[in-house]
C-alpha cells in the first residue's frame, strides 16, 4: 500500500466534520488518514501548525466566506480542497483562482471528496460537476480558451453522465474524456492569480502529458513553476 | 434619442419653438424698438451716455435670460432677479428723462416689459401681471413726481394699454400653445397605451384558449373516465397517465409569466409531481440562459414530464447556454427508453441509453 495521504478538516459544524470523517474511514483501501480537525483556521498558521498534505476547507466559517484565506494556506504548504454548500459559479471560480485544487459541493461530497483529496495530494486536476458548471458559466474576460472537445466533455460531465457514458457519446475512450476535462482544468490553473498550488498542478499536468507547455496561454506560468517551490513540488521530485 | 416616447419629444419640440419665438421677439424689440427710439431721441436726453448704459444693462439681462430660458435652467430666483434689474433700469431711465417729455422719449418701459415676458412667460400668468403692474406704477410715480396733467395721464394710459396689452397677450398665447401641445401629447400617448392593452389582452386570450384546448385533449377525458368509473385507479398505466396530467396541470399554472428564467420555473413545476413520488430531482443551470419562446418551452417541458414520469429514484436536469441557444439535458434512472415528444419549434432531441440510465438532451437554437 502506498503511503497514506494526511488530511485536516476545517469545518465549523461538528456533524459535517463527522460525516467527512466517516467517508474517509469507509474508503476500502484506507488511502486517506485524518490527522487534524478544527472549527477555524487559527491553528493552521505559525510554527506549531499540524502537518497535513491536504486541507478540506469549508468555505463558510462562522458565517464568513474564507476564500481570501486560501492563498495563505497554500503559501504554508497545504493543498486545499474546498467543500461548501455554496455552488454559485462565481464563488467556485474565485476559490479555484485563489489556489484551491478542487471544489466539491456538499451534494457531491460522498462521491467525490475522497477522490478529490487524493488528486490534490498528487497535484492532479480533479473536476467535480459544480466545477464544470462554473467553467461553462465563466464569462470573465481573462478566461482561458477551451477547445470544442474540451467544452463538449465538460458539458456532458456537468449534465450528469458518467465519464464512460461521455466517452460513448463522444466516441472516444473514457481516458480521453478525463484528459479533455483535466486539460480544461489545467488551462484554468495557468490563468488569473499566481499561486504555487496552481504551478504544481500545471507542472504535473505537463509531466503526465495532459497538456503541452505550448497549450498554456501565459507560458510564463510554467517557467515560474520551474523556479522551484520546495513546499509544493510534484511528489517524487 | 431612441424615440421611445416620440410624442413627448414632439411636444417638447413645439415648446422649444415657442421659447425661441419669444426670445427673438424680445431681443428684436430691444434692438429695433427700444434702441431705435433711444437713437431717434438722443438729443432730448439730459445724458445720452447714461441712457446708453441702461440700454446695455437691459441687453445683458436679455442675453442672460435668453440663454437660461433656452437651456431650461431658469429658476425663479434668477427670473425675478433679471426682472427686477429691468424694472430698476427702466425706472432710472424714466427718472433721468427730461420732465414733461418723459413719456414721449421713453424707450425703456417697453423693453423692461418684454424682459418680464422673456423670463416669466413659463411661470404663472399672475407673476407677469404683478411685474407689469409694478413697472407701470413706477413709471406713473416718476410722472407724478414731475407733475401729472390730464394729457400726461391720457398718454400714460395709451402706452399702458398698448405695450402691456401686447405683452400679456404674447405670454397668454405661449401658455395656450403649450397646453395644446401637451394635450395632443397626452392624447397620443393614451391612444398608444390603449392599443398596447388591446394587443396584450389578445395575446393573453389566445394563450388561455390554447391551454383550455390542451386540457380538453388530455386531462378532461381522463377525469371523465375516472368519474364514470370506467377507469380502474389501481391500474398502473392509469396511474402513469394521472401523474403525467397532474404534471401538465402544474406546468399550465406555471406558464404565462415571461421571466428570463421561465423555462427553469416551468421545469420546476413539471418536476413537482415526480418529487412527490419520491424521485430526487436536481435542476441546475450554467451560464446566462437565453429567453426561449413559449411553444419551444412546451416541447421541452413535455419531454421533462415524459422522462420524470418514468424516473424511478433520481433525475438531474441541467440547462446550459450553448453557441446558438440552450441545451436542456435529462439524466434519469428510467430503466428503459422513454418515448420523447416530437421535435419541433426549433427544438431537437438526442438521447442515449446506458444500462438503466437515460441521457436525453433537448437543444433549442435561436437561428
Amino acid at each position: 500500500m502506498e503511503q497514506q495521504v494526511t488530511v485536516a478538516i476545517i469545518e465549523d459544524h461538528p456533524v459535517v466534520t463527522e460525516g467527512v470523517a466517516s467517508w474517509i474511514r469507509s474508503d476500502p483501501e484506507q488511502r486517506v488518514l485524518l490527522v487534524h480537525t478544527a472549527r477555524d483556521l487559527a491553528g493552521l498558521h505559525g510554527e506549531a501548525r499540524p502537518s497535513a498534505d491536504v486541507v478540506i476547507l469549508d468555505l463558510e466559517l462562522s458565517g464568513e466566506l474564507v476564500t481570501a484565506q486560501i492563498p495563505g494556506l497554500v503559501a504554508s504548504g497545504y493543498r486545499v480542497v474546498a467543500f461548501s454548500g455554496h455552488s454559485d459559479p462565481t464563488i467556485v471560480m474565485d476559490t479555484l483562482d485563489n489556489g484551491a485544487h478542487a471544489y466539491v459541493s456538499k451534494e457531491e461530497g460522498s462521491d467525490h471528496l475522497v477522490e478529490a483529496v487524493l488528486a490534490a495530494a498528487a497535484d492532479r486536476p480533479y473536476v467535480t460537476r459544480s466545477q464544470a458548471r462554473a467553467m461553462l458559466s465563466d464569462q470573465r474576460p481573462g478566461r482561458p480558451e477551451l477547445s470544442q472537445q474540451e467544452l463538449q466533455a465538460l458539458l456532458l460531465w456537468f449534465q450528469g453522465m458518467s465519464k464512460a457514458s461521455v466517452g460513448r457519446r463522444m466516441s472516444i475512450s473514457e481516458n480521453t474524456v478525463r484528459q479533455y476535462i483535466s486539460r480544461a482544468r489545467a488551462k484554468y490553473a495557468a490563468t488569473g492569480r499566481i499561486a504555487p498550488s496552481k504551478d504544481a498542478l500545471l507542472a504535473r499536468a505537463i509531466e503526465d502529458g495532459v497538456i503541452k507547455p505550448g497549450e498554456i496561454m501565459p507560458y510564463t506560468s510554467f517557467a515560474r513553476a520551474a523556479a522551484n517551490h520546495p513546499s509544493l513540488g510534484a511528489p517524487g521530485q | 434619442m431612441t424615440g421611445a416616447e416620440p410624442t413627448t419629444e414632439m411636444s417638447g419640440r413645439y415648446q422649444r419653438a415657442f421659447t425661441v419665438a419669444v426670445v427673438v421677439l424680445v431681443a428684436g424689440w430691444h434692438l429695433a424698438g427700444g434702441g431705435g427710439q433711444l437713437l431717434h431721441n438722443r438729443a432730448d436726453y439730459s445724458s445720452f451716455a447714461f441712457q446708453g448704459v441702461l440700454w446695455l444693462v437691459m441687453a445683458v439681462a436679455i442675453a442672460v435670460g435668453a440663454v437660461r430660458v433656452l437651456r431650461g435652467s431658469l429658476d425663479w430666483r434668477l427670473a425675478w432677479t433679471v426682472a427686477i434689474i429691468a424694472l430698476v433700469a427702466s425706472t432710472a431711465s424714466a427718472a433721468a428723462s427730461p420732465a414733461g417729455q418723459m413719456l414721449a422719449v421713453s424707450w425703456a418701459w417697453g423693453s423692461a416689459g418684454w424682459i418680464g415676458v422673456l423670463v416669466l412667460h413659463r411661470r404663472r400668468l399672475a407673476e407677469l401681471a404683478w411685474f407689469l403692474a409694478a413697472e407701470a406704477a413706477a413709471i406713473l410715480g416718476v410722472q407724478a413726481w414731475d407733475g401729472l396733467d390730464r394729457m400726461d395721464l391720457a398718454a400714460f394710459l395709451a402706452l399702458l394699454a398698448w405695450s402691456t396689452g401686447a405683452q400679456i397677450a404674447v405670454a397668454a398665447a405661449v401658455k395656450a400653445l403649450d397646453s395644446a401641445a401637451s394635450r395632443a401629447d397626452t392624447a397620443a400617448r393614451g391612444e398608444e397605451a390603449a392599443r398596447e392593452r388591446a394587443a396584450t389582452a389578445e395575446i393573453i386570450q389566445a394563450a388561455r384558449h390554447a391551454r383550455w384546448l390542451a386540457l380538453q385533449e388530455s386531462t378532461v377525458p381522463l377525469v371523465a373516465e375516472l368519474a364514470a368509473g370506467t377507469a380502474d385507479p389501481g391500474d398502473p398505466q392509469l396511474q402513469v397517465r394521472c401523474a403525467v396530467q397532474a404534471a401538465r396541470l402544474r406546468r399550465l399554472m406555471a406558464e404565462g409569466d415571461e421571466l428570463p428564467s421561465s423555462l427553469v420555473h416551468e421545469l420546476h413545476a413539471s418536476a413537482d409531481v415526480a418529487e412527490l413520488r419520491g424521485v430526487a430531482v436536481e435542476i441546475e443551470t450554467a451560464g446566462m440562459l437565453p429567453q426561449v419562446p413559449g411553444p419551444a418551452r412546451r416541447v421541452i417541458t413535455d419531454a421533462a414530464i415524459a422522462i420524470l414520469t418514468a424516473a424511478r429514484s433520481q433525475a438531474r436536469i441541467t440547462l446550459a447556454t450553448v453557441a446558438a441557444g440552450i441545451a436542456v439535458s435529462f439524466v434519469a434512472d428510467t430503466g428503459s427508453v422513454v418515448l420523447l415528444p416530437a421535435a419541433g419549434q426549433g427544438v431537437a432531441f438526442e438521447h442515449q441509453q446506458d444500462g438503466g440510465m437515460l441521457w436525453a438532451e433537448a437543444r433549442w437554437n435561436n437561428r
